[in-house]
């Protein structure tokens, strides 16, 4: 009791001015279009502390390094949250580029830990007091950092796009007949690529051995080292989790990802801003539309454009629907995971396919949809779909979910292998910036369309799901309630469907996109989804970087993992619910 | 000996392992058909009129993969596995009773040694040794899910043996014999040891399902946590052959249980009046027990390994054993027993 009334009383609406209350530490970043504060690095962990404590923004949405190459400055930026709703707050640090240092925030908010690592494998920001910066999406031996301004991939061609005339003279010529290794492939002068060998994974186990813990002094084990993965059946794509046993029992688990990484950061930078939207697609694979409107949010804000009425009531119809098809699958593939023969997963599918038939007939497209423009969406409803969705979301779906809600909510053996186990206590949740139905299972009530609107979303009538145990049961009951408050909005939204235009202005292929910076997220099926774009005022965004609900989730893993069995490991990957699209990146 | 006596044992093995043989290979396809049809899809439906051929498909397709023996493994062991856990599945099926006609002036037993007045321990002590094959794959696989898998199935089978063992006791004492013969005679007289012996029946299905690794107690091959258990390093035919064991063993277990508990061969009024049906009276009950285990795959998800080993010491243990005091005590009480 004593150590409750000893937290501070947190005024939460008490206006921030951060330069103020450290006046020689923190500046205003007075930048055109640009917001928040710059806190000198040195004084870093303090000034976290200050804001997680004093001023109550216990949430770190996001941390990102941006290369300002022209300046000579590496800067890392950060978008914290508070919990309890409402804007968020920037702040950023710089360092130089040629030795870009800056102290780890991983003491203050754990849910850096991954994000930190990504930053220093793509940009080469070493984060001072980091308890395990290793490289995380490239592979080990891989010389340079891509994501650095003047660092080149392979078949470089021009820092932009569109590129050039590719038949000059009407001479074709592929850019892949140049030799990789003629001018635009880095490496060291000793290296001698047919002879490398890959380094092992030394640095990997090193680190899980590090971290065993809860093993039983009493008595005398070998710990057993087992790799799951990158190829196995139940990661969901190339996901490896090392795991460290004692029997069957996990004492350590390190999640190895990047199997899937293109550098969709850097290829959304040499991209024209709509270039990138059909990229979005490819995140999330299976909720293409909800990424199109983190990203559309996103620019929309930069190009300070709203769009018209009926293109926001199709953007929120399009954004449930696939929230539903997502959880649907995601129940589905959780079922199969604990081990049933895919006899749920068929009958998710089943549905999930009628929502596909709606994004077919309006977008051309089952999956990769790219439906969404800045200030409106591509197309109009055909005829007849929306009485094809009235039917739906009013007869089908409610039905099929209560379906779905019967036969496994209260199946014995689905409630012995999931309730207690994996369990991510609220606060810890908080630290680790877990999103989405991660957060909400364990008794967070935070979801964005209601603690920070965008779009229409304060229209409409719909409940926060909130589930308090915190275990891969509640993971998985969040998203049938998920879905039902998902079918409300859908209703609601169908209803009053109004007629109108669905596109601000005329439709553009190359956007005019003024210089600034804008952070636009979105409460996606599997969480927090939020976009980072700078512009420069030219066609190609300076910086794209995307926070992806999937990679941040991971971070509380092995507390969930470690302490269960080797079976548990999969059930509570299944009720993270991850797509190695948007993990991968 | 006698000639004629051997010619019917050659006959009659040749007979059994060609049934047991088309009996698994049709077994996978009903399986396949089967959880389709429970999965709202089709099944096979290409290789001859609706899927018929598939099987032969598979085989062919199984006898040209090529056989990868991993170069750390021990290669001995290796390759005797699949042929240790083979052959117990197949001699299981001697001992059943399967009826007898009269025919060219004597009695013709279908079965190999149905009156064998062991049968009951024939069958413990056979279906134990298939398990050596099983961890035997999984350690010289050198593969850490391989092994995984084979310690996985050495403690759940000697977990479920005991329950198993004590399933038979029931029918045994209440038939005073340990013969299948004579356990199937009993039941002609009254009525199945199913309705006699409830508890002792349900604990034999759970316990049968454990001992063949079937869903939802496939812990040693369970494919979302170990890839496929012991035997992922295999292909080819060793790879069939665990296949062969594992629906050869469904067949086995259900034969077993039709047998002690559903009356064997033995149908009131049908087999009573023209016995040549007992073979066949003695599949549909197999069918029909084969047909409910497919139907708990595709129903049921697995349960963890910890609470596999707690169901089976905790609950199903003490069931038994209480069913065997239970019987006990009645046929005391009834004077059956002094």
């Amino acid at each position: 009791m004593d150590e409750q009334t000893a937290v501070p009383f947190i005024d939460v609406t008490r206006e921030v001015d951060l330069a103020a209350r450290f006046p020689e530490a923190v500046i205003v970043d007075v930048r055109k279009e640009y917001e928040g504060y710059i806190v000198n690095r040195d004084r870093l962990i303090e000034v976290a502390t200050a804001i997680r404590d004093e001023l109550g923004y216990d949430y770190l949405s996001s941390v990102t390094g941006v290369d300002y190459l022209p300046d000579g400055v590496m800067e890392v930026v950060y978008h914290v949250y508070k919990m309890t709703g409402g804007p968020g707050l920037v702040f950023k640090t710089q360092t130089p580029r040629d030795e870009a240092v800056v102290p780890s925030l991983v003491p203050v908010y754990p849910g850096a830990d991954l994000q930190e690592r990504e930053a220093w494998d793509l940009l080469g920001i070493r984060f001072e007091g980091h308890p395990d910066l290793r490289r995380i999406l490239m592979w080990e031996g891989f010389a340079g950092y891509p994501l650095r301004k003047d660092w080149q991939e392979a078949y470089f061609e021009e820092e932009g796009k569109p590129f050039k005339n590719r038949w000059p003279d009407g001479q074709v010529y592929r850019i892949e007949d140049k030799n990789p290794y003629e001018n635009n492939v880095q490496y060291p002068a000793d290296f001698i690529p047919e002879e490398y060998e890959p380094e092992n994974d030394a640095l990997l186990y090193d680190s899980l051995k590090r971290s065993i813990r809860g093993r039983d002094p009493e008595l005398e084990t070998d710990v057993v080292m087992v790799n799951m993965g990158p190829q196995h059946p139940s990661t969901h794509g190339v996901f490896r989790i090392a795991v460290a046993l004692e029997g069957e029992k996990i004492v350590a688990l390190k999640p190895v990802m990047g199997y899937l990484h293109r550098n969709h950061e850097k290829i959304g930078e040499r991209n024209t801003f709509l270039q990138n939207m059909p990229y979005t697609d490819r995140l999330d694979y299976l909720s293409s539309l909800s990424n199109n409107f983190g990203y559309a949010l996103a620019v929309e804000k930069l190009m300070n454009v709203r769009p018209p009425e009926r293109a926001e009531y199709l953007r929120v119809i399009m954004a449930e629907l696939t929230r539903i098809s997502n959880h649907i699958f995601a129940i589905g593939t959780f079922l199969n995971d604990l081990g049933a023969y895919f006899t749920p997963a068929l009958y998710a599918i089943k549905e999930r396919e009628l929502i596909l038939d709606i994004f077919e007939a309006t977008t051309g497209s089952r999956m990769m949809c790219n439906y969404f423009r800045f200030g409106g969406v591509t197309r109009d409803l055909p005829e007849g779909i929306a009485e094809k969705i009235h039917r739906l979301v009013y007869d089908r779906l409610p039905q099929k979910v209560d379906e779905l809600d019967l036969y496994l909510t209260n199946n014995e053996i689905v409630r012995s292998r999931t309730e207690g186990v994996g369990v991510l206590t609220a606060e810890q949740a908080i630290a680790y910036s877990a999103a989405g139905p991660v957060l909400r299972a364990s008794g967070v009530p935070y979801d964005i369309r209601r603690a920070d609107p965008y779009s229409i979303y304060d229209r409409f009538e719909f409940d926060v799901a909130v589930r308090y145990h915190g275990d891969t049961y509640d993971r998985y009951l969040i998203r049938i309630d998920e879905m039902r408050q998902s079918l409300r909005i859908l209703q609601q939204a169908i209803k009053d469907l109004p007629e109108g235009s669905i596109q601000e202005g005329k439709p553009q292929y190359q956007v005019r996109v003024p210089a600034g910076e804008a952070y636009g997220r979105v409460e996606g099926p599997k969480g927090e989804l939020g976009y980072y774009v700078i512009s420069n005022g030219k066609p190609n965004p300076w910086r794209y970087h995307v926070r992806a609900p999937s990679f941040i989730n991971l971070t509380g893993y092995e507390t969930m993992c470690v302490g269960n069995k080797v079976a548990d490991v999969v059930a509570i990957l299944g009720s993270i619910d991850i797509v190695l699209g948007e993990t991968d990146r | 000996m006698d000639l004629g006596l051997w010619i019917e044992w050659i006959v009659k093995a040749i007979i059994l392992i060609v049934v047991l043989l088309i009996g698994f290979m049709y077994l996978t396809y009903m399986e396949r058909k089967f959880l389709a049809r429970f999965q709202n899809r089709y099944g096979p439906n290409r290789a001859g009129p609706v899927g018929l051929l598939q099987p032969m498909a598979d085989g062919i397709k199984l006898i040209f993969k090529e056989e990868v023996i991993p170069k750390q493994a021990d290669k001995l062991i290796f390759i005797l596995a699949p042929v240790i856990t083979v052959i117990p599945a197949w001699v299981i099926l001697a001992v059943i009773p399967l009826g007898s006609i009269q025919l060219f002036g004597r009695t013709i037993d279908f079965s190999l040694a149905g009156d064998l007045n062991v049968g009951i321990l024939y069958i413990m002590a056979v279906t134990s040794i298939s398990v050596y094959g099983i961890v035997l794959a999984g350690w010289s696989s050198n593969n850490k899910y391989a092994l995984l898998g084979g310690i996985r199935s050495s403690a759940q089978m000697i977990s479920y043996e005991l329950a198993l063992g004590l399933a038979f006791v029931g029918p045994a004492m209440m038939a005073s014999s340990l013969s299948l013969a004579r356990i199937v005679e009993a039941q002609s007289k009254t009525v199945w040891f199913a309705v006699l012996q409830p508890i002792g029946f349900v604990v034999f299905l759970v316990a049968a399902l454990a001992e063949i690794n079937r869903s939802p107690f496939d812990m040693p091959e369970a494919e979302q946590e170990l890839t496929a258990g012991y035997h992922v390093e295999y292909s080819g035919m060793k790879f069939a052959m665990f296949m062969l064991t594992e629906y050869t063993k469904m067949i086995v277990v259900s034969v077993i249980a039709a047998t002690l508990f559903l009356g064997g061969y033995h149908f009131p009024f049908l087999t009573d009046r023209w016995p040549w049906l007992g073979p066949l009276v003695l599949f549909a009950k197999v069918i029909i027990l084969l047909f409910g285990i497919i139907w708990v795959r595709a129903t049921l998800p697995r349960v963890r390994y910890d609470q596999l080993m707690a169901l089976g010491w905790k609950v199903m243990l003490p069931a038994a054993l209480l069913n065997v005091f239970i019987t006990a005590g009645v046929m005391y009480v009834l004077g059956m027993i002094a």
